[in-house]
């Protein structure tokens, strides 16, 4: 712990910085393809390299909790959705000449215009100060819930309702194939409409 | 070195120590009680999907959604009798929400709106008996693809989705916590509460259903992008202040603020502060549908289930003012001589170009949208007069407009022929005729968007226009006098083709609804009548709840 | 080490998601560009708790995380069914309706 509030990280500060630029080129170059490659698979797989780069991104600012969460949702789970919607959805594995708009140019001005709006929003904000960060390491997981769980009660329950609501929409939109089968158990449309098992417990999971 | 790493990436270096207790953070249920209500019927509406029969859902889940909202509007009247309104009003919930005037008013008019809405949800005798069953406006399952085997084989099962319900309660818990969130994270989160289950509410409908998924992909990508727009604004905002919640933003706006070494560095150039928050009102004014961030209003109102676009033209609106209000007059007073010419543009653009465009439509859920986009700009001139007054002013013209516009979409969903709902206006010509009550039923709703006297819109827009004029935008009353003159038109001709010109042969009929839709309409008119010939009383409650808690 | 770096990569990161956004035609790959703007707000709000020293940031970051996989869900849900009907998940094929 004393070594910890020398140092910002498990790095010295050059070495820190060093990682940073190195890390940083990386994740702007993985972004750049994603948004123009025009091979759609390879947009998502890029896209893993740019969240990977996140997550040493928050480590190098000694966020480690949030690291290890972006690793596990956003490598882990999101991206792996991601690329089972492009399966589902039949995308071209090789080159798409279709993939981007034709409003291609009009897209680059305007992303010029914003970028050169929040770096100068940035440069403006700290023009006349350098900031000297040697602080100790913060966001360790148990900083976190602790500050979590005491102040953060009511959006965080209101996460879980989210959570909640997103499942049974998104079940409620892919919920299929009850009815073939009962027909074919049975011709009679008399029957008691009940829940086939199998739906049953998508349902109730 | 190893104590170093230790530090970073694991707790294990000061295990040996117990764990420390995690004081109990203080929840003031009875405030939240409303919310709670709404958000625990829409758990018990889940619990009803998965655990009664298929044929015993429907009206369970119509029982579970009404009574909840009902209880809910109960708890809020309960709260504002006991003075939560005004004397009583504070911070709640660790800082998260506010429980003061305007939240309840505004949570009062989203659970009415959400009652009425749930009535048009579940009306079942406007689609012709589908294999001798009674069947909704929302498709019988989802998944299925549209004129598929699947499908048919679907409906003659009788399947229905009942989880609408569920997911209409969800979305009105969601809206409910956004005008009174008093924090960007909060107000973050709550946002997205409410926009999922609507952008999956989108997708559901059972005629047209490629035009409803269509609706539901772009209203989920242009949602999405906004979001994230609002979410890189808060983050400015927190880069300024070094809070989150609104009363510390507007602390270190108006430098009352305790200062730190970092405040002093963030704090010392007001660009971060300003651009974060127009990004974070961009993010908003997306979500009220005001020029230029209106483009997907047509398209998503055109492509969702009607019961569907009535409700979320209603109560989006109302929610997603009660957020920017709170956002203006509690967060960002402190520099409303940098926002105010801007929003004068976005409210000027929005009732122009809102009224200008309306009178192109031939589509009458086209036709709605557009003036729900004009509508914005009127609301946005009250939200600019800055005053107590601007305030109840607004308040009351969400509750007006709310119910007109239920009112409006609810008739809508009447007149139909064998496609489902005819929406084009040519066929709507000489409905006075074929079905008198129906058409002077529409023209009132009509009437009352154009704003003449005796309707709630009338008294709605002297109210804004009255605000606006007093904190000293009399051009923008004037533009938006001539703009309410541009609307008025073309709903005037609407009336005329409804009422003096000659049906068309094969026309469309219009369907005689249950005592549900017919309770809606009524209550859209009742409301609008009210409203409109004694305004005084509704103006009085407006008022008294316009005051904000910091 | 100056956190100010981190704010200029991830305005850009955000202005690289944004343009991606207004570019690409494949609803999927459109959603990919809001996730990277989302981790770009990330960053800022991760940087900024540095700067500030203090943790909210670091929990907005953790809430941002949440929502945007909730979001994925139901994007994806909503996605791949438009896909079903219409055998494509192209933006420009959504062309039904007109101004």
């Amino acid at each position: 712990m004393t070594l910890a509030a020398g140092h910002p990280g498990f790095m010295s500060p050059t070495g820190v910085e060093i990682a940073f630029v190195l890390v940083g080129i990386a994740t702007l170059g993985a972004a750049l393809v994603t948004v123009t490659t025009k091979q759609l698979v390879h947009a998502a797989l890029w896209l893993v390299v740019a969240l990977g780069g996140f997550a040493v991104e928050y480590l190098l600012l000694t966020a480690e909790f949030i690291a290890w969460v972006q690793v596990l949702i956003y490598v882990g789970s999101v991206v792996v959705l991601l690329l089972f919607g492009l399966m589902l959805t039949k995308a071209p594995i090789g080159r798409s000449p279709d993939a981007d708009s034709g409003n291609g140019w009009v897209a680059l001005v305007v992303a010029v215009a914003a970028a050169a709006t929040l770096v100068w929003v940035v440069v403006d904000a700290f023009r006349s100060t350098w900031v000297d960060l040697g602080g100790a390491a913060q966001g360790s997981a148990k900083v976190t819930g602790a500050i979590l769980f005491r102040h953060w009660v009511l959006p965080f329950e209101a996460l879980s309702v989210l959570l909640l609501a997103a499942l049974v929409g998104a079940i409620v939109l892919s919920k299929r194939g009850a009815p073939a089968r009962r027909s074919l158990l049975s011709k009679s449309e008399a029957l008691p409409m009940r829940g086939v098992p199998s739906e049953r417990k998508a349902r109730e999971s | 070195m190893t104590g170093t790493i230790h530090s970073l990436w694991t707790t294990a270096a000061d295990s040996a120590t117990p764990l420390d207790k995690i004081p109990t953070p203080k929840i003031e249920y009875a405030q939240l009680s409303p919310v709670l209500i709404v958000f625990g019927a829409a758990v018990l509406g889940i619990l009803v999907e998965a655990l009664l029969p298929r044929r015993s859902r429907y009206i369970a889940q119509l029982g579970v959604s009404v009574t909840g909202l009902a209880a809910a509007f109960a708890a809020i009247v309960a709260l504002a009798a006991d003075g939560y309104a005004s004397a009583k009003s504070h911070i709640a919930a660790m800082g998260a929400v506010a429980v003061d005037g305007p939240a309840l008013f505004l949570q009062g008019t989203i659970v009415l709106v959400a009652l009425v809405a749930a009535f048009t949800f579940a009306e079942r005798r406007l689609d012709p008996l589908a294999h001798g069953r009674r069947v909704d406006s929302f498709a019988a399952q989802g998944s299925t693809v549209p004129g598929s085997e699947q499908e048919k084989r679907a409906v003659r099962a009788g399947f229905t989705t009942t989880e609408v319900f569920p997911l209409l309660l969800f979305a009105v818990g969601g809206m409910m916590i956004f005008p009174a969130a008093n924090d960007l994270l909060t107000l973050f989160v709550s946002l997205e509460v409410f926009s999922l289950p609507l952008y999956l509410l989108c997708a559901l409908a059972r005629r047209h259903r490629l035009l409803s998924q269509e609706a539901a992909v772009k209203y989920f990508l242009l949602g999405a992008f906004s979001s994230a727009i609002l979410l890189f604004g808060v983050a400015l905002l927190y880069g300024y202040a070094g809070t989150i919640s609104y009363g510390g933003i507007a602390d270190v706006i108006s430098g009352t603020a305790k200062m730190t070494p970092a405040l002093a560095n963030t704090t010392a150039n007001d660009s971060l502060l300003l651009i974060g928050g127009a990004m974070v009102v961009v993010g908003l004014l997306f979500k009220v549908a005001a020029v230029p961030f209106h483009m997907w209003t047509p398209d998503v109102y055109q492509g969702a289930p009607t019961p569907v676009t009535g409700f979320m033209a209603a109560a989006t609106k109302v929610a997603a003012f009660g957020a920017l209000l709170r956002l203006l007059y509690v967060v960002l007073p402190g520099i409303r001589w940098d926002w105010r010419p801007v929003m004068w543009g976005v409210a000027i653009a929005t009732m122009v170009i809102g009224a200008i465009i309306a009178v192109t439509q031939t589509d009458v859920k086209r036709l709605l949208a557009y003036s729900s986009i004009a509508h914005a700009g009127f609301i946005l001139a009250g939200v600019i007069a800055l005053s107590p007054d601007g305030v109840s002013s607004v308040l009351f013209y969400l509750a007006a407009y709310s119910f007109v516009t239920l009112g409006a979409f609810a008739v809508v969903t009447l007149v139909r022929d064998a496609g489902g709902e005819a929406t084009h206006l040519s066929r709507w010509a000489g409905l006075g005729r074929r079905s008198p009550l129906v058409a002077a039923v529409f023209a009132v709703f009509l009437l009352a968007f154009a704003g003449i006297p005796l309707t709630s819109g009338f008294a709605g827009k002297f109210a804004v226009f009255k605000a606006a004029a007093q904190g000293g935008a009399v051009p923008l009353v004037i533009i938006g006098v001539i703009s309410s003159a541009i609307a008025a038109f073309f709903y005037i001709r609407v009336i005329v083709l409804m009422f003096f010109s000659e049906p068309q042969p094969g026309g469309p009929s219009v369907a005689v609804p249950s005592a549900l839709t017919s309770t809606a309409i009524a209550a859209g008119v009742a409301v609008t009548l009210a409203l409109g010939v004694a305004p005084q009383y509704f103006l009085d409650l407006a008022g008294k709840a316009s005051v904000f808690v910091r | 080490m100056n956190p100010i770096n981190y704010l200029y990569l991830s305005a850009l990161l955000f202005t690289i998601g944004g343009a991606g956004v207004l570019v690409r035609r494949n609803a999927i790959i459109v959603f990919m560009c809001v996730e990277l703007m989302l981790n770009a707000c990330n960053l800022a709000f991760v940087t900024f708790a540095r700067l500030h020293g203090n943790l909210d940031g670091q929990i907005i970051a953790f809430f941002t995380m949440v929502v945007a996989a909730a979001e994925v869900v139901v994007g994806l849900a909503i996605i791949v069914t438009f896909f079903r009907s219409r055998h494509s998940a192209s933006v420009d094929d959504a062309s039904l309706m007109k101004l």
